[in-house]
């Protein structure tokens, strides 16, 4: 069981990221303003100027999957004592661990990614993630590839055992357009309501267009600091109060966790071992961010992290709501769907500003807990954000 | 675009050699006796690295399905399906549904492995046996 040792040793102290709407348009138009390592840059340096505190204050590295740790350490002139490379949830884990050993007392997490100029493509002949996960390219003969793909089988199915419907999903991309309409960083801004969802062509069915997150170049840096010297460095510290973790991995290629289950014990797992670190309960939470790649992840973690009953998502999102208007608020940013496809990182951005009471239109009242979770093929990672 | 390619490690090449001749074998653990798919040097369930190829009896449940609507690859023209299988054996192996089709839901529907030639290979597509039938309970 959690032994709740991670809870409290370290803060965020600053975040930062590039300018999404302004390089989407640049790329679009056919220019490419930077590469991975130029976005990353961009971050740490708005990251380093929010904390307010000098490079030389940092001791720790964590870099995205995206760049080298090496290279991206030499552009960024940081020799440190501790490093590593991890994505957005795990780097944040690992820096409370490097932090909690000692090994490290301010560590700067760096991600970058020129996906959209670079044209990445995530299916067909040269989908990227394979040599992290063998489903993304094993069913390829069949022509079954892209990850939308992977969630269009795992919800066709979660719609017939758990009863819920393609409208009711599209609540997910009605309520993060919404909040995107308020979040000048986003990229689709123009709001859309349950009939547009539907009227939507399908990518692969039972998934619309609106499911689906965006493509876009960026980066997006943190600076977390062992809780003491992130009191005397900042007045608008955002404490981590804990962190969990389980990973499904058998039958992963198979499709087993997705189809069988829908990834609920993973949740369960990670769900129990935050709120027992953290010391606090779903009730407890002011906001939820949730790593959305697409938007069926939404109705999984609400379940599977105990904010309505198993089988009781589709009603729980139309009836009790997820949006800044109505209900449990949900990607307050408007998430991979809306603000910006960052891969988690932009998520733990939203959590802090969010805490700290920075967001302007589509600041969530009273805001005192920030639950930020994700299940990316069946690999359950969550974190409390809090004052 | 290109074509659609296979995956195929030390492990894989059995099987795509036993659907060149029109069947598929899989490998069965000898100390548990379970198949295991994708093939791989171990049994996931008991690490058993003892195991022998075996025909699978074909038959299989339908237990989840997709259609396309975009193009991915040059021979893969949308709309097209996919179907995810669990066969008789247990392990889930994803194929195509050819021929008829159900009508309204396809979770549950039974189906058989059937072999065809794809872009200069032999692969399995899998074909109704009868409508309905139920799902499996969930293992």
């Amino acid at each position: 069981m959690p032994s709740g040792k991670l809870s409290k040793v370290a803060a965020v102290v600053g975040v930062g990221h590039s300018d999404y709407v302004a390089d989407y348009a640049r790329v679009r138009a056919g220019e490419k303003p930077h590469d991975s390592y130029g976005y990353a840059s961009q971050a740490f340096r708005a990251a380093l100027c929010d904390a307010g505190i000098a490079r030389n204050d940092i001791d720790g590295l964590i870099v995205g999957p995206t760049t080298s740790y090496e290279r991206l350490g030499e552009v960024l002139g940081l020799n440190v004592r501790w490093g590593g490379q991890a994505d957005a949830m795990l780097s944040v884990i690992e820096a409370c661990m490097a932090i909690e050993s000692g090994l490290a007392e301010v560590v700067a997490l760096v991600y970058g990614n020129d996906q959209r100029s670079a044209a990445v493509s995530y299916g067909g002949p040269d989908a990227q993630g394979a040599a992290a996960f063998l489903s993304y390219v094993y069913h390829a003969p069949w022509g079954f590839t892209s990850q939308g793909a992977l969630y269009a089988m795992m919800f066709r199915r979660y719609m017939a055992m758990r009863g819920m419907t393609e409208a009711e999903l599209g609540e997910v991309a009605v309520a993060q357009r919404l909040a995107a309409s308020l979040n000048p960083n986003a990229l689709m801004k123009k709001r859309i309501t349950i009939e547009d969802y539907l009227a939507s062509h399908y990518v692969c069915e039972p998934l619309h267009l609106f499911d689906y997150c965006l493509i876009n170049d960026g980066g997006v840096a943190l600076i977390i600091a062992e809780a003491g010297r992130a009191k005397k460095m900042s007045q608008r510290a955002v404490t981590i109060h804990g962190v969990g973790r389980c990973d499904v991995n058998e039958g992963a290629t198979s499709l087993e966790p997705r189809l069988v289950d829908f990834y609920l014990p993973a949740q369960q797992k990670a769900a129990a071992q935050v709120f027992a670190m953290a010391g606090v309960a779903p009730s407890d939470i002011s906001a939820l961010q949730i790593y959305d790649s697409f938007s069926v992840h939404i109705p999984l973690a609400l379940e599977g992290y105990g904010y309505c009953g198993v089988g009781e998502a589709g009603r729980f999102m139309r009836e009790h709501g997820i949006s800044l208007a109505k209900g449990l608020p949900v990607n307050t940013s408007g998430g991979h769907l809306s603000e910006s496809y960052m891969q988690g990182w932009n998520h733990q951005v939203e959590a802090v500003r969010q805490v700290r009471g920075e967001c302007g239109d589509r600041q969530v009242p009273d805001c005192r807990f920030v639950h930020y979770s994700s299940d990316v093929a069946g690999k359950a990672v969550s974190i409390i954000y809090g004052r | 675009m290109g074509i659609s390619q296979r995956v195929i490690t030390l492990y894989d090449q059995p099987m795509w050699d036993s659907i060149a001749r029109g069947r598929l074998e899989l490998q069965q653990c000898d100390s548990c006796r379970r198949f295991r798919y994708p093939p791989g040097p171990t049994c996931p369930h008991c690490l058993s690295m003892d195991y022998a190829w075996k025909e699978v009896s074909g038959r299989g449940t339908i237990l989840s399905w997709v259609v396309f609507h975009r193009q991915y690859f040059e021979d893969f023209l949308p709309p097209y399906n996919a179907v995810a299988v669990q066969i008789a054996e247990g392990p889930i192996v994803v194929s195509n549904l050819i021929g008829e089709e159900p009508t309204g839901s396809w979770i549950g529907a039974q189906v058989e492995f059937v072999y065809r030639e794809h872009s200069g290979r032999m692969q399995h597509a899998v074909r109704l046996v009868e409508s309905g039938g139920g799902d499996p309970p969930a293992r």
